[in-house]
This record gives C-alpha cells, structure tokens and sequence, in this order.
C-alpha cells in the first residue's frame, strides 16, 4: 500500500504542470459547487423567512376549527386569559392579537370586498413587516381610530389615495351589522400581490368597538426568541390552552409553502445535478488526455512485471491525491465565500431589488447558508466524483498490452 | 314481445298519451310554482316583519319594513334596533343596493358579495335579490304527492346563473303555499331548510306567519334565523318612488 502511495507520489510530482491542472479544475469546482449550494440554502432560507415574517409569524394560536371554517363561532373567546399564559413565558419575544374578517370597501366609484383586520400596532410592527412595509403615509399607532392602514393593490382597485376617504360595511362579531367612514393614513406594499391587493388594517381597539370583538381575536400570533425552535414552543404553548384552542408552528399551517421549497429544492438539486456531470466529464476527459499521454511509461511498467491491479491502484491512488489535493483547496475557498456571503450578504440593488421584490422577498441581501455539514457534503461529493471520473481512464489503458502500450504514439 | 301483445298503432298511441300525461306532468309543476309565487309575493306586498338570528352564542332582533311589486322590485327599512334604523334596501332589476345612514352612503352590493350573509342572518343577499327566479331559471318536475302536499324539484337550467344545485319544495295543497324548501349544492348536499309554518288569514290571503332558516352545514350547525311576518297587506298600489335609489335615502329617516 505505501509503495503505491509512494509511486503515486512520484508520478503527481513528475507530471507536475499536469497534476496542478487537475488539482486546480477539481478545487474550482468544488468551491464553485460549496458555494453554489449555499447561497441556494441561503435563498430558501430568505424566502421561507419572508414568507413567514411577512405576515403569518412563527407560531399562530386560533381556534380549532378557525382554519377550516372561519366564522365568528370559530373565534378565541378569551384572548386576555391566552395573552395572560404567553406573558408568563420567557421563551417567548413578543405576541400579538388579531381579529380579521371580510368587509365591503367603497370609495367615491368602486364597492370591493376585502379584508379587514384589527391590529395591536405596537406589537404588531416587531412580529410582521407591515410596518416596514410602508410606502405612503404613516403606519398605524394604538390611538388611532378610523384611520386605515391599506395595501397598495386594494388602494388601486379602489381608487383612492392617502387621506382620503373610504366606507366599509361587515358584519360585527354578534353578527349586527356595521359599517364606518375611515380615512387612508398609510398604504404599504409587501410584495404580495394577493396580499395587497386583499388586505387593509385597523387599530384594535377600535376595531373592537366597531365589530364587537372585546376580548376576542381570530389569530394570536408568537415570535419565539429562537425562531428555529417554533415547532417544540407550539406544541409547549399547547398544553396550556384551553381544548378548543389549537397552537401551530408555520410549519404546519404554512405546509404547502414548505412542500413547494422542498420541490424548489429538487429543481435546484436537478441543476446541480447537471453541474456535476459537466464537472465529472471535464475532469474525465482531462485525466483520459493526462492518462493517454502516459500510456508509453504504463507499457514499460508493465513491461517489467508490473500486474494491470498493481497499475489499477497506483493511478487510483494518484487520482485520490489529486482529489483529495483539490477538494481541500476548493473546500477552504468554497467555504471562506460562504462565510464571507454569509456576513456580508450580497446586496441587490435597482432592478434586480425590484424584481426580487416581486417574488414577495422584501429583503435584497442575498447571504449564503454557512453551514459546515453542506460543506463537507459537497467536500465529499467532489472527492468521490474525482476518482469516479478517472475509473474509464484508468480501465482503458489497462486494456493496452504492454508491446501496444509501449508502440503507442 | 311487446308485439304479440299490442298492434303498432297501439304501441304508437301508449307512447303519443305517455308523452301528454308527462307534459301535463310539466306542466302542472310549472303550475304549481307559479301559484306559489303568486301567492307568495302578491302583485304587491307591504309587510312588517321581525327577524331573529340565532347562533350559539347571541340572539338578535331585528324589525323591518318591506314594500314588493311582484318579484321584481322590493325595497326594506330596517326599524330596530335603534343602532341599524334607517338601513334601506333596494332590490330592483336583480341588482341590490344598500343605504347606510351612519356612513350617509348607498354601497351597490357587487355580484361577488350575492352569497354573503344579509344582515347576518342565515338569508343571503342573493335571497333578497333574488338574481335567479324559480319560475324562470329552474326546470320543475312534480316528484311526487300526497293528499296534502307536492313535492317538486327544482334542476337549475343549464345556461341559467343559479346559486343552487338543486331546489325540493313541499308545497300545501290547501294554501297552495310552500311548506317547506330545501336547498341543495352541486354535490347534492343539503346546505339548508326554509320552513314555512303558522299559516294564517293576512290582508286578502292565507300566509305563513313564522319562516324558519335552518342551515344544514356543519359549521351552523347552532344558527337559525326565523322570520315572524307581524302584518301584511297584498295586491294594494305602492308609490312607485320607494322603488327608485333616491328612495333608499329619502324613506331612510
């Protein structure tokens, strides 16, 4: 074993100009690999992230039945005693109640059915984005009465602009009737469409008055302060509710947006996978021209009583350093990029932030996932996708006998 | 081996009377229906009637006032609770309009919002619009009787915009009013019952006093919403101005 090593050894430092070239084609491709992997991460981590924070939240407290049936039978009845119990938790950041329901908008020409929400404001503004989300305006405050806070699309659809006024009729919690004249005091503009387009929000308090929802909530929504462990809190924020209440993680209630990363993640995967056979046919038929070039040298080898096993594994273990050489090369630059990106996100500026802005991601920093198991996966892949690679060319000039191997040209 | 029995001109006159009697069949529902709208809805009706909505945590009433020119036009005042007097309604040309006083503005309800709740109630606007006819959008077919009732199917016309699937109305023979509607979705589901009860002499006609909404869905299971006509008058003339959209305003106060 140490002689082939050996061997190898000697023939990677013969051929130097040779044996930079593979190390250098498998580092590139390796870091290239790291970092293409990462930053894909990073992109679904973002966009999961966004699509969470936006609007949903981490952990939503409704009643059990709310989801499939969103009536006002389906409400939290007491939404003070479920704030009391999330007070007294320490692994909580911050909580909010909301109360949301269908209206009849109508401004001066158009009559739309939306939806309307009453908003804690406060604590509203650190567990979505709808205050930062604002476009036009100022974002709603917690003595606010009759002044709407309303997506930029719903806006349009309506005609209306900042400051004016609009009507909406609903039905109250008890199901009366009601309706009230309110003026536009923001407008923000998430990148949602169908959210924009379909939502606009009220001071709770005042909205609790209008649609008599004291003490009631459809939704209270929890940002853990260790957002990552949002499954485990839920379900330790549901053993202390009421049996009529249900606690889910966004992993849960968002469970198709989750299923549709994971298919996103097969399609990136797909090109990844396409990346990696470009790779294994460049180094192949870079190592098959390295190989052919030492086909004299093979046939004086065997020439002289080398067995095509003894040769099998020398030029094995020659492409094992070679990749071995490579992989680490590329693994430090691949996952110092990582890191780096990962830091300092890259930023998207002008049209590319308008663009990523309609695909609802609100932030234009772009990080790379940082993580050492991605890394050493795609380590490992390179490694073995090095040797692989280099089997035909090694299996085809075993093939020559040694008399043709030495006649080669 | 209907041959060795009847001659083929028999044969051709079983199948000429079973096409009339199945015509005549058609007709009579057809009939029937009609009467009942008649009856229902008057050439004109000017009523005054209670509504209570049920559900399983509140109770609420309310009373209006309605004036109606067949099933065409109707036009309802809301006059209690204090906090909701003075909503009007305006059904004419099978679209619907809202006056809101506390707002001072007339909303025109969009088609989108039809099957939204009216009132909150178990009744939808698209009840009150009533942007599909019975007479006119359904195919009747008289599926059975008894001594004292019909009972027709109502199959919505195949290019006809209707909300339901399906329509069963058991109609009195005595009153030749219906007893009872149940209505159906696309899937056959019975989505809720309209019971009509307490018939009794109003004005120049017999009519049921006490209407009970009962929807059949899961998620209402505890609604009810019941209708008590407290006075009517039918087939007596209705200023033609409560009909107009100044009106939903002008008769607001």
């Amino acid at each position: 074993m140490i002689a082939y090593l050996d061997i190898a050894l000697k023939s990677i430092k013969a051929n130097l100009s040779r044996s930079i070239v593979t190390v250098f084609l498998t580092a590139i491709s390796a870091a290239i690999l790291i970092f293409t992997s990462t930053l894909m991460d990073g992109q679904h981590g973002i966009m999961l992230r966004n699509a969470v924070e936006v609007y949903p939240g981490y952990i939503q407290i409704t009643h059990k039945a709310f989801r499939d049936t969103p009536s006002f039978d389906n409400l939290i009845f007491d939404e003070k005693s479920v704030l009391e119990k999330l007070k007294e938790r320490n692994d909580i950041h911050t909580f909010t109640a909301r109360f949301e329901t269908a209206a009849l908008f109508s401004s001066k020409t158009k009559t739309i059915g939306a939806m309307i929400t009453g908003i804690e404001p406060e604590n509203e503004s650190h567990i979505s984005k709808l205050k930062i989300a604002l476009v036009e305006g100022t974002y709603l405050e917690s003595n606010d009465t009759n002044a709407l806070y309303i997506g930029v699309e719903l806006a349009k659809r309506l005609k209306v602009s900042l400051g004016e006024q609009l009507s909406f009729i609903s039905n109250a919690a008890d199901y009366s009737f009601c309706a009230d004249n309110v003026i536009i005091k923001g407008i923000f503009q998430t990148g949602l469409y169908e959210f924009d387009a379909n939502s606009a929000f009220l001071n709770k308090r005042y909205f609790d008055e209008v649609f008599v929802s004291e003490n009631l909530a459809t939704h209270i929504i929890v940002l853990p302060k260790e957002p990552h462990n949002a499954l485990a809190l839920s379900q330790d924020i549901q053993k202390g509710l009421d049996e009529t209440l249900i606690s889910e993680s966004w992993k849960e209630f968002m469970e198709s947006l989750v299923k549709a990363m994971e298919l996103d993640s097969i399609f990136s995967y797909i090109n990844l996978g396409i990346f990696f056979i470009v790779i294994f046919f460049v180094i192949m038929i870079y190592t098959l021209l390295v190989v052919f070039s030492r086909v004299k040298e093979i046939g004086i080898l065997r020439a002289i009583g080398t067995t095509s096993k003894q040769i099998f594994s020398m030029l094995v273990f020659e492409s094992a350093i070679l990749s071995l050489l490579g992989v680490l090369i590329g693994g430090a630059i691949g996952g110092y990029l990582a890191y780096y990106f990962n830091i300092h996100p890259i930023e998207l500026k002008g049209e590319y932030a308008e663009y990523f802005k309609q695909y609802s991601i609100m932030s234009t920093a772009l990080p790379t996932d940082f993580n050492l198991i991605t890394i050493a996966r795609d380590m490992s892949i390179m490694f073995i996708l090095g040797i692989v690679s280099t089997l035909y060319p090694i299996f085809k000039i075993n093939a020559f006998t040694p008399s043709e191997a030495m006649r080669h040209v | 081996m209907l041959h060795k029995f009847i001659s083929p001109v028999q044969a051709g006159m079983l199948i000429i009377v079973s096409l009339l009697s199945l015509n005549l069949f058609a007709q009579t529902s057809s009939q029937i229906i009609q009467k009942v709208e008649n009856n229902l809805n008057g050439k004109s009706a000017y009523m005054k009637f209670t509504m209570i909505v049920k559900t399983s945590r509140y109770e609420r009433k309310m009373q209006m006032q309605s004036w109606g020119e067949g099933n065409e036009k109707s036009f309802i005042k809301v006059t209690y609770p204090k906090k909701d007097s003075g909503i009007t309604f305006l059904k004419r040309d099978n679209q619907m309009w809202q006056y809101v006083p506390k707002i001072e503005k007339t909303i025109k309800i969009p088609s989108s919002m039809m099957l939204q709740s009216w009132m909150g109630s178990d009744f939808t606007n698209d009840d009150l619009a009533k942007e599909s006819s019975i007479l006119d959008d359904y195919d009747h077919k008289l599926i059975e009787q008894n001594a004292t009732t019909y009972s027709i199917e109502l199959i919505p016309k195949v290019d006809a915009a209707v909300v339901w699937g399906k329509i069963i109305m058991i109609v009195s023979k005595e009153y030749m009013l219906p007893n009872s509607a149940h209505y159906y979705d696309e899937d056959n589901l019975l989505i809720r019952t309209l019971n009509y009860q307490k018939f009794q002499q109003l004005s120049n006609r017999m009519y049921p006093t006490y209407w009970e909404m009962l929807p059949q869905t899961k998620d209402k299971k505890d609604h009810k919403t019941i209708v008590i006509v407290d006075e009517a008058e039918f087939d007596k003339e209705i200023d033609s101005s409560y009909f107009t959209k100044r009106a939903l305003k002008r008769y607001s106060k």
